[in-house]
């Protein structure tokens, strides 16, 4: 009777201090990465202004980044400029005159799948590589050894890295941009029948130099914020092969929802 | 010298609980104990690889976690760390390995030459002939050829002391045997105070000028090596004891 009364009378309180302890255990960890974020864009920026880092392995990191990354932003932007332009095309068919097709590819290629879909093939191309790369040598002991050498890891590691995505990233966006549109283009005059001229006229009647601006503001942000978040939990990495493992696994979702929450800032920031 | 005092390091539960321990210039101290009692993390907070809880390490009366700014610099660059496993750099072959073990202010001040002198030299130092092994990769290297790379990296840049981190672990008795005598030779012909952490009991007694025992968290012997082999003290000696029956199991596979 009594082990019966305790078990109805556990559940509320037990789930409500679950729930404040659920809360704090966020709290603490969403502090923690925010912090551990905020010290390591000090020391980046720190290693910049002194100095202290190689052009080489910029260059390196760079080519990496935006140049083998060409392929796959090439079809990601060609896929995403055909899908807007024949879904677009679907839409307008009958309410509106055909040449808005030209309007709504371009603006959503230039404001927002030009940058979110480049930020995302870069997570999984880029940020996913360097967490497991920078997680391996945590655990080897590599990035132990470059501090006992007097070397510091921020300046070799992290800040060509960083450097390199806010360099390679607009320069991705604006060929995913270009990409996207034409593909858009050629996609709305085979299966919607319109011509260029009047794809075109539709492109310019609403166009606003500062869509660009906004468009590679935001590849600057997530440029600068993939390679951030992949070396933060890259050098914070546990436990062996399996904490790699998991770890990129948390990076990847960590700069996806990111990315995601940055995109949904940017609107009411610059476009009001 | 280096000078360990009070230094208190915990993991959720304590592993380290207040440890005093100094290690005189020139000399060469062997630490034991059993797996997981703190003797590589007491090693790492030498270099501030690992910041104790509390205490500090002291290095030619220089303090690493409290001196000024600037000394754990100092401490870094003259001192040597063998990793347990080597820890070279992946994408790096071996010349650019142990390049990085030069201070950044001599790599500097010397010529291309003299860099490749140097690291020429300290290759040939750990017995390993260097037109062969330079331009490799560390993955392609045996693990006693990596250990060898690792040792040459942290005495190029000319150390005043090196740390040991296990560094016969994983190695077979005969490159452990040769491990051994190039650790003997490199600390007498370099004259460096060397610290080493080891399982192996027989090789640090017989190499090293006192030896000292962690367990529970606590130094639990520090003397000679004499003293340590005729200890009164029940855990030494069982310690011991259970060391020699796994280096004779260790022997028995390494026949097979």
């Amino acid at each position: 009777m009594v082990k019966r009364q305790a078990h109805v009378a556990l559940p509320i309180p037990s789930m409500i201090s679950r729930w404040f302890s659920g809360f704090g255990r966020v709290a603490l960890v969403t502090a923690d990465h925010a912090g551990g974020l905020g010290a390591l864009t000090w020391q980046v920026l720190g290693s910049i202004v002194r100095l202290r880092v190689r052009y080489r392995d910029v260059m390196e990191q760079a080519y990496i980044m935006g140049v083998q990354s060409l392929p796959i932003v090439f079809v990601t932007a060609s896929l995403a400029g055909i899908v807007t332009s024949q879904q677009g095309g679907y839409q307008i068919a009958s309410a509106s005159p055909r040449y808005l097709l030209g309007t709504l590819v371009v603006q959503s290629v230039v404001l927002e799948l030009g940058p979110l879909l480049t930020a995302i093939v870069l997570v999984g191309r880029i940020g996913a590589r360097i967490t497991a790369e920078l997680g391996t040598m945590v655990v080897s002991e590599q990035i132990d050894a470059f501090k006992s050498l007097g070397r510091d890891p921020v300046a070799i590691l992290a800040a060509p890295r960083v450097i390199a995505g806010v360099i390679t990233m607009p320069l991705l966006v604006g060929f995913a941009d270009v990409i996207g549109v034409w593909t858009g283009m050629i996609s709305a005059e085979i299966s919607a029948d319109l011509g260029r001229g009047e794809f075109l006229y539709g492109a310019r009647l609403f166009w606003h130099s500062w869509d660009l601006f906004y468009g590679f503001t935001k590849a600057v942000v997530f440029g600068f914020i993939i390679p951030l978040i992949s070396v933060h939990m890259g050098l914070r990495t546990t436990g062996g092969a399996a904490g790699v493992g998991l770890t990129t696994t948390r990076a990847v979702m960590f700069m996806i929802l990111t990315i995601l929450i940055l995109d949904a800032v940017f609107p009411p920031l610059m476009l009001q | 010298m280096i000078e360990y005092r009070g230094i208190y390091k915990a993991f959720d539960i304590p592993v380290l609980r207040g440890i005093d321990l100094r290690v005189e210039t020139g000399e060469m101290f062997a630490l034991f104990g059993p797996s997981g009692t703190g003797k590589s993390v007491l090693l790492k907070t030498t270099l501030g690889l690992m910041t104790p809880d509390r205490g500090d390490v002291e290095i030619d009366g220089m303090s690493v976690f409290h001196g000024r700014r600037g000394a754990l610099e100092e401490v870094r660059r003259k001192t040597g760390y063998v990793f347990q496993y080597a820890a070279l750099f992946d994408s790096l072959n071996v010349y650019e390995n142990v390049v990085m073990g030069l201070p950044e202010a001599e790599l500097a001040r010397l010529s291309k030459r003299d860099v490749a002198r140097r690291v020429w030299d300290a290759i040939e130092i750990v017995n390993l002939e260097p037109n062969e092994v330079l331009v490799k990769i560390p993955a392609e290297l045996s693990g006693g050829m990596k250990k060898r790379v690792g040792i040459a990296r942290a005495i190029v840049g000319r150390p005043e002391i090196l740390l040991w981190d296990e560094p016969t672990t994983g190695l077979d008795p005969i490159n452990t045997t040769a491990i051994e005598r190039l650790i003997h030779r490199l600390s007498e012909e370099l004259e460096v105070t060397s610290l080493l952490v080891t399982h192996d009991i027989e090789g640090g007694l017989e190499m090293c000028d006192r030896v000292g025992m962690l367990e529970g968290g606590f130094l639990r012997f520090c003397g000679t090596p004499e003293e340590f082999r005729n200890s009164p003290d029940p855990v030494v000696q069982a310690f011991i004891d259970r060391a020699a029956a796994e280096a004779a199991l260790d022997m028995m596979s390494g026949a097979r």
